[in-house]
């Protein structure tokens, strides 16, 4: 429900641990009713879930004249026309969009993973002085949020608003994610940081020869964590920016699709230029915006499930 | 050098008397190194917004410096009715949402224990985990659509003959958006907390059960369920210790001028009457309440998880 459990996540059940045990699918009648039971309540819940975006796809792929008349339960196009893609990728707000948030989401993660990777590998140290007051530090921030105003004000201050580092670093390093990366790494064994030493490597050549390559799993899966984070990241960038052209993908499409605002994308001056937009079914426009939106998540989509169910996090240490 | 530099090395007890910080600099100092732009950022980033909630107890002027006025601006957020109705909006909500979601993850991951075709299961769990990936603004798209006039829900509504109700202006229908939106983000991958657990049991336990006739029901009653309950308590700790955040994202792009009236939230009032009206300082002062209600309510949720399960929240 709330991004506190995300971090835990990770820790997820490794493939083929699974026993399969005689009596699986059942014995009797009875079990083997149940079992048939169950599985067909999952995949009911997988057509819930899938149908909705399939949906949309078929209605963006429709012939536009027939996009009003198209049931909400069908996914198969109607007709077929690109019509709505083609304006969707040659749209100058959408566009724009797009780099803002390939931007925002590019040099954001390469912050986190630096600043949080660093910071873990400190933090795991032990006997370092000081380490304590630093993870109280970082604690207090994850047990008490000062509210939306202060943080706005913030960026105020030190003359943030309507750049994109009101938004790049925004939660630069989440508390959450640090707490998991030090717990990996203090499970690495001192044996390998001490052979390291013995052979003339200094701290940092340690940290970047020896440490970042035996954490690839656990940051490859704390980056797309942040990757995802940014790419959906809606809430900062209305608060922060004022200017549009700097405005991530996510407020485009809300300004369109949330709020209904027909004129932010056909736009009334552009109804003669852009005769395309003007025409299209608003329906088709809205399904093909959102799924445009989704389209970079369905692309990582494959990379999330092999870290994340890998169960990488335990399982990279011991392995 | 080497034995300097090595941690917890033990110099003679008359040197490290002498240069303790000296020499706990030279051992000490790339690590510290490492540690200081992670630091820089919370302390900036962090705790000058913290210090910024001192807003509450003043009254901002266009020329500063602001003046203190002590409780003033919250004796003025308690007197307003509004006030009263966004906080119990968000209990009402927080409590449906604890009522009717946190239990169905949990339900799933039983369901997908119990799968035993290796591909139909991941199958399965490729298409369920997706949702939790997408922004509240999608899924807020995806919802308006299912639950507009012309959408699936309606369809079905008219196939067995009752009216088409829009439900995103539907102030009695809104909660339940907010509820069943939020199964719909989060079932799946919240289940996988629970299959962890679940997979952590020993196995051996579910072979002499089988020995011993037990069926399904009673597997699940007395072995799965007990294995997973410190798991499910601390998850609901969790949630207790956030209860005062209905869900800022969602609510915000559910909403709209027709029902609004039952799902402001404080976030969202804090929002509306911060940056949208301008009042600063009533606006910190109602962000700085939930601030403190939502720290002492996850310290006692720490305080109990370590004392039940003896696993904190961090």
């Amino acid at each position: 429900m709330t991004s506190i459990e995300e971090p835990i996540a990770p820790m997820a059940p490794a493939k083929g641990e699974y026993v399969h045990t005689r009596a699986a699918i059942g014995r009797t009648p009875l079990e083997r009713i149940e079992y048939a039971i169950i599985v067909t309540t999952l995949l009911a819940m997988v057509v819930v879930t899938v149908q909705p975006i399939l949906n949309l796809l078929a209605v963006s792929l429709s012939d536009n004249a027939r996009v009003p008349g198209m049931s909400g339960l069908t996914i198969i196009p109607e007709g077929f026309s690109l019509d709505v893609w083609t304006v969707l990728v040659n749209h100058p707000r959408v566009q724009q969009g797009m780099l803002n948030s390939i931007l925002i989401t590019a040099v954001g993660v390469v912050i986190n993973i630096a600043l949080t990777t660093l910071m873990a590998w400190g933090l795991s140290r032990p006997g370092l002085p000081g380490r304590r007051a630093v993870y109280v530090l970082v604690l207090v921030t994850i047990v008490f949020e000062p509210g939306m105003l202060p943080d706005y004000f913030f960026n105020k201050q030190f003359g943030l608003l309507d750049t994109y580092w009101s938004v790049i670093m925004y939660k630069a390093v989440n508390a959450w994610y640090l707490i998991i990366l030090v717990r990996f790494f203090e499970e690495i064994p001192e044996d390998l940081i001490e052979a390291a030493r013995i052979d003339g490597a200094n701290p940092f050549q340690t940290f970047y020869m020896v440490v970042l390559p035996l954490a690839k799993p656990a940051i490859a899966t704390i980056a797309l964590f942040y990757i995802v984070f940014h790419w959906n990241e809606f809430f900062r960038p209305l608060l922060y920016l004022n200017d549009q052209n700097k405005w991530p993908l996510q407020l485009v499409l809300r300004q369109f699709v949330v709020e209904g605002d027909k004129l932010s994308i056909v736009g009334l001056e552009d109804m003669g230029k852009y005769t395309n937009a003007s025409q299209i079914d608003l329906r088709a426009f809205k399904a093909g915006m959102i799924l445009l939106t989704i389209a970079p998540i369905l692309v990582i989509y494959p990379l999330i499930l092999k870290y994340f169910t890998k169960g990488t996090m335990t399982g990279a240490v011991k392995g | 050098m080497t034995a300097e530099l090595a941690p917890h090395s033990n110099g003679p007890a008359g040197r490290r008397a002498r240069g303790d910080f000296a020499h706990s600099f030279r051992q000490w100092w790339p690590y510290w190194a490492m540690l200081l732009p992670g630091v820089i950022f919370f302390v900036i980033w962090h705790y000058v917004p913290i210090w910024n909630a001192k807003m509450a107890f003043e009254q901002v002027r266009i020329i500063p410096p602001n003046i203190w006025v002590g409780l003033k601006n919250f004796q003025l957020l308690f007197s307003s009715p509004v006030f009263y109705q966004v906080v119990w909006n968000t209990i009402i909500i927080s409590t449906m949402k604890l009522v009717f979601i946190f239990p169905v993850p949990i339900i799933v991951a039983l369901m997908l224990n119990e799968v035993r075709s290796g591909p139909l299961r991941k199958t399965i769990q490729s298409a369920v985990y997706l949702p939790h990936f997408l922004s509240w603004v999608v899924i807020s798209g995806i919802f308006i659509a299912l639950l507009s006039p012309s959408g699936a829900i309606n369809d079905i509504a008219r196939a067995v003959g009752l009216q088409p109700v829009n439900y995103m202006t539907n102030t009695g229908a809104i909660r339940w958006v907010l509820v069943l939106s939020e199964i719909w983000r989060s079932a799946g991958w919240d289940s996988l907390l629970y299959l962890a657990a679940i997979i952590a049991i020993d196995q051996s336990l579910y072979e002499a059960a089988e020995i011993d006739g037990a069926n399904r029901w009673q597997k699940i009653w007395h072995i799965t369920i007990p294995g997973i309950a410190p798991t499910i308590a601390t998850l609901f700790i969790l949630n207790m210790g956030m209860f005062l955040s209905a869900g800022l994202d969602q609510v915000f792009n559910m909403q709209n001028d027709v029902n609004r009236s039952t799902i402001d939230i404080i976030d969202t009032y804090v929002y509306r009457i911060g940056l949208q009206t301008g009042e600063y300082a009533l606006g910190t002062a109602a962000g700085l309440f939930k601030g403190v209600i939502g720290f002492i309510l996850i310290i006692v949720a720490h305080l109990v998880s370590k004392r039940l399960t003896g696993r904190g929240v961090w």
